[in-house]
This record gives C-alpha cells, structure tokens and sequence, in this order.
C-alpha cells in the first residue's frame, strides 16, 4: 500500500507542471500588452508610450517568453506568487486568507452535503418507488434547478430581513455561515444523493443481498452491508466534491459578500490582476489534483485489487 | 428505522414548504415587515456600502477609493461652487507671468501620525509625486511643475516652466497633489508604496480587512474642528438586491453613486426605501455627462459617416429617457457639457428628438431603405453597429434597450452588448467599438480633462481622430491648455465644442447626478464639486 501512496504522488507531479505551464501560457495569450494591462488595473487616468515601457521594464514583461516562465515558476515553489497588479500586495498575502475563508465554507458545507446525501440516498432506495421516494427526489429536482443566487436572495429576505435572525453578508460569526451553507448544500445535496441512491439500488440486486436474506441476517444488518458497498462507488465522487463546491462557490460568495476565493478572483478577472488569477487557477488545479489522488489512495485503500493498476 | 424515516421526511416537508411560503410573500407584508434602521441606536456612526474595497490608499497612485481617499487626504486648495477656497493653504500669490505660486500655509495643522504639516512636508509630497511623473500625464500640471521651494516654515514656492491657468483647480483635486506624512515615505518616495496612511483630513484610516471593509475614525485633532459623525465604516457589498436587503435590515444605512456614476440599486428599490420613511434620496447638482461616444476613425463601419452620427443623436429621445428610465432624477442633456461647467456656456444648435429628420438625413447621405427592408443599406453595406453598455450598471442596460429599439424605427439595426466597464475602457482605447455609453469626467475637471482626453490613445483618440478637422481640433487643444488670456480660452473652448457638437461624436444622454440614500435623520448631507468624493464631515444626525 505505501509503495503504491508514493507512485500516485509522484505521477501527480508531472500533471501539476503541465498544469501550471498552461496556466501560464493562457494567460499571456492575451493581445493586450501586459503592461497596459497592469496599468488599467491601476487605474492610471492616462497611459502613455513612455508609461507602457517603463511599466514592461520594471515588470520584466520584455524578457522572453521562456525566461518569464521560468522566472515565475521559480518563485511559485517558495510560494512567492509576485505582487498584485491592483494593490500592490503580495498575492499570498491576498489569496492565503481567502482560500482558508472558502476552504471554511466549503468543508462546512461539504460535511452537511455527505451527510444528507447518505441519510436521503438510503432512504429513498429503502423506499424506492414509495411516497416518500418520489416527494424527496421531487423537491431536490426543484430545489437544485433553482439558481443557486435566487434561492440565496430568498433565504436573506426570509431569514435576514423579515425574520431578523442572521447577518445578510459577510463574515462576522458563525450565524454568517447558516445561509451559505444552506444554499450549497441543497444544491449539492440533489446531486450527490441521487448516487448513493443508485448505487444502494444496484447493490440491492446483488447476490450477496439475496444470500444474506436467505440465510437469515437480520434485515438492519443486510442494509448496513449494502450501504457499506454502495459507499465504495459513492468515495470518489465525494473526494470530488470538496474541490467541486470549492471552485463553484464565486455566485454564493458574490451574493453573500463572503471575502472568499471566489469573489476574489472574480474581482480580479474583471481587473484583469494576472498575478492573482494565476494563483487561482493554480490553486484549484492543485486541490483537484490532490483529492483525486485522495480518492484514489483510498479506494485502493478499500479494494486492494486496484492497487494493481499503477 | 420506520419511525425514523418517516420523521426525516416530514422535517424535509416542513421545511421545504416553509421556504415556498417565504417566496409567495406580498410585497405590502415585506414593507411592515421592515426592521428598525440601524440609526436608531448608532446615533454617529455611517456605514456605508461600496462594490470595491478601498485598496491601496496612497494618495500619490490610482489604485485607492476616491471617495476614502477624500476622508484621509487634503489638498492645497479646494474647488467649490464659488471658485477655489483655501484649504491647507491659508492664502497664495501668483507671479505676473503666471509662473510662480506661492502658498502661505495653515499653521495648526497635523498629520494623524502629529507629525507637523509644513512647507517641508509640501514640498517632500509634490516631489514625491513628480518622481513618478509618468503615470500623472492625464493631470497637465504634472508636466509644467519645475521645482518646489521652501520659503519658511508655513510658506512654500511653486515654479512652474509656463504659465498653466487650471494649475489650481489640478491641485485640488482628490489626487494625486494631496499630503501624506512624510514618516510613512519608503525610500524617500511614495511611488513604490508607504508604509502608513497619515493624512491631513478630518477622517483616520483605522481598520482594514481586503475585501470585507475598512473603518474610518474622527480625528479629533482636525483643523476644522472635529467631526460629528465619529465613524464611518465602509463595507464591500455586491451592488443591487444584496445592498437592498442589507439597507432594510440596517446592516448599512447610507449608500451613495459609485465612481463610475453607477447607482449601486436601482430607482424603484430607492423608492421604497424612501417610501419607508426610515430613508431620504439626496441628489447633487448636475455633476457630469451621460453621453454615447461614436468611433469616428472606425473605417469600415457606418458610424464614420455624420450623418449616421446625427441621426442617432435626433433618433433617441432624451425626454424619455429622463422620465421613464430615471424619474425625472437624472435631467436631458443637449450637448457634451451642461452650462454649469467652466466655459460651457457656448451656443449650440439644439438637436430634439425628431425621427424624421433623422431619417431624412439618412436619406440624403445615401441609406436608403428596400421596400419590405427594416435596416437602410448604403452600396451594399447595411446600417448596423454595435453599443457597448456597463452591464454592472441596471440603468445602462435600460437604456441601451430602449435606443435599440427607437433607432430601429428610422432603420438602423443597432446590436447591444453588456460588458465590464474595464473591458469597456480597454474598447475605448483599442478603438474595438462603433458606440459606447461614457461619461464626462465631470464638474472640477471638466471642460480641460474631458478635453484632454480626445488626444488622448487611452481616452477619445479614436472618437476624434476620425473627424475631417482633427488636425484642426488636437492643435486647438493644446493651445487652450497654455494660453494665459481669459478671452482666447473662452474661444478656443467654444471652438472645440462646437467641432464635436457639430460633428456629433459625443451625443450626450443625460446629466447625471451623485445620489446619496441616508437615514431619514441625517443632516447636513451636501456635495463637493466632483462626483467622487463626499464632505462627511459636514454631516451630523438630528
């Protein structure tokens, strides 16, 4: 099992340099010249050619391509992301506190959407067709068709405004976090829980159900297998959905003014403060990297024959 | 486990029908169902909603909000109704030949630091400012200042190469001619960031959290006397219903027009607040120009051609405009400046709303409509272009509705495209549009920087350039912007807004106000002579 940790690891390093040469890449596709760019994002009322060479200067934007890469890449290894184009701050100093604002939200959230996944997956499969099946699969299709912002502007209205029960934004306390995470984990929830659903009504059709019935198992413990089963498939797809719901959450952070990742790059896209949209996307691809190795290592984990595959 | 289901499904029942009830609410039980406004209890403290973060505050760079960059910093001088006031500096003389300025400056005056404002601390700043002379281009002053001179203590000396007439009116504006403590200088300079952010003004910067909000305390020590509103705090919230609903609650209780002339919600929303009586509506004095910019230099489309120009100028109707889409807040505009901006009062021929002159002009420049056509052709080539609109901006985006549909009526298909106002600018300046909606710099700047900004790449270049008489127009320009004598600038003004008038490049829309929503017991809420900034410190509560 170890020898098989370090193999997947090492297989994701090369998929991280890739990752971050198109990162690179993409960005300086831009006609614009970087410099005017940077002084746009500065507000400058009035650029001018002496202006746009100074800026390229200082910037290091007139070595080539390579050169610039390199450079870049140097520096994103001690974590030196460069400065931002619009504030002047370092990026780390900017992206750190609101990836770990986001990274708050989205295990808070992703905690509430396993759960509920699981508790409604079951329930409905052990009721497959009943009542209760159809009204639960029929309210999560209406709720996660709902745009994820007019359920969310509903929720302040209700919550917030009528009710006076909860902040309408921002980040003060923990009351700040009851209606963002609502809002995201019924729009996950209806997702996720339709597979654990399946999943439990595929096991239900195996063998060892049938075995397990007939050879007297109790009907409790014949559901705890099937569950035990149907959450190998359910694992990955989890893993998945931390950095799922961690790149997805801009519209709830833009609603909720939530100073997380999402309204940070936004906000820096608009401006367009390169430096810091580098580190977004940078940032991203590395979590998607990382939990799908973790999805892996523990499937592995639970089913030694795919330790085999590497 | 039965038992168990049935109770989790209930629960989910319950809850998700209370939250379709939450949805089919009146509107009439959402108004009684407001809450008190924050004001009730904070009886000194404004927190106020704004869509960016203040930023990097250094006075010297462009990066900061100016409207909290107005509460830190001061300026030499200040634009008011009546002309230019003292501010920091008591008095000033200015040589016969125009050159020199020399300010006698305020002598109880301290940074927030206490550190002591004086001549050397002037001088320090203004060249800290004109170390980095290459991003101030747009301010014209930057480029005529040849030295600073410390004469005594409280009395400075200003050189400049040539005579410049709006050199006061540069210095007062919200940057970058304002004073920060020299304590706070890095390297001996601002222009590589500062350390701190001690002004001179009535407000102190004492908090700062990025993307989440920054608080502003009184400075008891203020020249002016201190403050009665002892805290302002300013929160990033996205524009529209967020802010709405965070102005019912009273989690904010003043919101005002952003620095892009966008109101952060819309005008029924403002209403309703109003209606409440817990809100007032505020509205300046027209500040500046709501306009649509034509590409003049755009070859291959039909927006080069004036006639075009002019027929979508008389094709739009303004009246509706003002009435329908603003409520009457925001009044008709006939040309590129409204008459209460410096040198503007220039006649100029009225173009009203009229649909048959306009196709009439169409006509005789060759667009002519095919029978059973709805878009006039000209050689082959159809009457169709493209305007670009701010899509953070809800007024915007009705009116570019509304134009599309009215120019459509004298044969014109006109495309609208909502898009960031930063993409909007990079438009302007690659050239990449046929109509854009724009705006003046607004009353202290204008006429010198609106007009500044047609020679300029990053500005109007493309707007101008295509004109037959732009030679003509860039040389009119710099001479006004040097000439010392009252009655050549009034002409040469009048002569360069009479070009573009006549050219219709810059068809003007509305005149635009700043808007201020505050708690109904508010007073002393007024305006200064720019759309960017607001004199808190004249605002104190019932």
């Amino acid at each position: 099992m170890g020898s098989y940790i370090v193999r997947r690891i090492l297989l994701a390093i090369p998929l991280l340099i890739i990752i971050s040469f198109i990162t690179f890449v993409l960005i300086n596709l831009s006609p614009l010249d970087p410099a005017v760019v940077v002084l746009q994002a500065q507000d400058v009322p009035q650029i001018t050619d002496e202006l746009i060479a100074q800026t390229n200067e200082a910037l290091g934007f007139d070595k080539p391509f390579m050169i610039q890469y390199i450079n870049w890449m140097i520096a994103v290894l001690q974590f030196d992301f460069g400065h931002s184009y619009v504030s002047g701050e370092t990026v780390w100093s900017m992206v750190g506190p609101a990836f770990l604002n986001t990274l708050k939200l989205t295990l808070v959230s992703s905690i509430f959407i396993i759960v509920f996944s699981i508790l409604l997956g079951v329930i409905c499969a052990m009721r497959e067709g009943k009542v209760i099946d159809k009204s639960v699969r029929g309210i999560s299709f209406f709720l996660t068709a709902m745009p994820s912002y007019w359920l969310a502007a509903i929720m302040i209205w209700y919550f917030s405004v009528k009710l006076d029960l909860l902040p309408t934004s921002g980040m003060d306390s923990y009351k700040s976090y009851i209606l963002p995470v609502i809002v995201i984990t019924v729009s996950y929830t209806g997702i996720y829980f339709r597979t654990v659903r399946s999943s439990m009504l595929s096991n239900l059709n195996e063998d060892y159900v049938l075995y397990g019935r007939a050879s007297g198992l109790s009907e409790k413990k014949v559901t705890l297998h099937i569950l035990r089963n149907s959450l190998q498939v359910a694992v990955s797809i989890f893993c998945m959905a931390i950095p799922i719901v961690l790149g997805s959450t801009v519209v709830i952070e833009n609603v909720f003014a939530w100073p997380g990742l999402g309204r940070l790059s936004v906000r820096s896209i608009l401006s367009r403060d390169f430096p810091i949209i580098q580190a977004y996307v940078l940032i991203l691809a590395v979590t998607f990297v990382l939990f799908n190795t973790l999805s892996d290592i523990i499937n592995a984990a639970m089913n030694p024959r795919l330790r085999k595959d590497i | 486990m039965k038992k168990g289901l049935t109770f989790t499904s209930i629960l989910l029942l319950v809850s998700a029908i209370a939250l379709l009830a939450g949805c089919g609410q009146s509107p009439k039980e959402t108004e009684s169902a407001q809450t008190e406004p924050a004001n009730s209890q904070v009886q000194t403290e404004l927190i106020y909603a704004s869509a960016k973060d203040i930023n990097d505050m250094n006075p010297h760079l462009y990066p900061g909000s100016m409207p909290a960059q107005g509460m830190v910093y001061e300026s030499l001088v200040e634009n008011t109704v009546d002309g230019i006031k003292p501010l920091l500096a008591e008095s000033w003389d200015i040589s016969e030949d125009g050159k020199t300025y020399t300010f006698h400056l305020r002598q109880d005056v301290k940074f927030h630091d206490g550190e002591p404002f004086n001549a050397e601390a002037v001088k320090q700043n203004i060249d800290a400012v004109q170390a980095n002379a290459e991003k101030h281009a747009w301010i014209k002053l930057s480029t005529k200042i040849t030295s600073v001179k410390v004469i005594d203590e409280h009395t400075v000396e200003l050189r400049l190469s040539e005579a410049y007439y709006p050199a006061l009116v540069e210095l007062s504006m919200t940057r970058p001619y304002v004073f920060i403590s020299p304590k706070d200088f890095k390297d001996g300079g601002t222009k590589d960031g500062v350390s701190g952010f001690n002004g001179t003004g009535p407000y102190k910067l004492t908090g700062h959290k990025i993307d989440e909000n920054a608080t502003f305390e009184a400075n008891e020590a203020y020249w002016g006397g201190a403050p009665e509103i002892k805290k302002i705090t300013s929160k990033v919230l996205p524009a529209g219903e967020t802010t709405f609903l965070a102005l019912q609650k009273g989690e904010i209780n003043f919101v005002f027009t952003d620095d892009r002339g966008a109101d952060s919600i819309d005008i029924k929303a403002m209403n309703q607040l109003a209606e409440s009586g817990d809100y007032q509506i505020v509205r300046s004095e027209p500040m500046n120009t709501a306009m649509i910019v034509a590409n003049s230099s755009k070859m291959d489309s039909p927006v080069q051609d004036q006639a075009v120009r002019e027929a979508v100028w008389y094709g739009i109707d303004r009246e509706s405009i003002s009435n329908d889409i603003f409520d009457g807040t925001q009044t008709v505009a006939d040309s590129l400046f409204s008459s209460n901006v410096n040198y503007a009062d220039v006649d100029l021929k009225k173009r009203n709303y009229d649909p048959e002159t306009a196709k009439q002009l169409l006509e005789n420049s060759g667009w002519t409509l095919a029978n059973g056509e709805a878009v006039r052709t000209k050689n082959g080539k159809s009457l169709a272009m493209n305007l670009y609109y701010d899509s953070n901006s809800s007024s915007q985006k009705t009116q570019a509705e509304f134009i599309q549909n009215s120019l459509k009526g004298i044969g014109m298909q006109v495309e609208i495209v909502g898009e960031e106002s930063t993409s909007i600018a990079n438009r302007r300046s690659t050239g990449e549009y046929d109509l854009l909606f724009n705006q003046t710099w607004g009353l202290a700047y204008d006429p010198q920087s609106t007009i500044s900004a047609f020679t300029s790449d990053a500005s109007y270049k493309h707007t101008t350039s295509g004109l037959p008489q732009a030679e003509e127009l860039y040389k009119k320009i710099e001479e006004v912007m040097v000439s010392t004598n009252e009655e050549t600038r009034k002409a040469l003004y009048a002569d360069i807004m009479k070009i573009v008038h006549d050219e219709a490049v810059f068809i003007p829309l509305t005149n635009g106000r700043v808007t201020v929503v505050a708690p109904q017991s508010l007073d002393g809420i007024s305006f200064k002579q720019t759309q960017y900034e607001l004199p808190f410190e004249q605002m104190n509560f019932k």
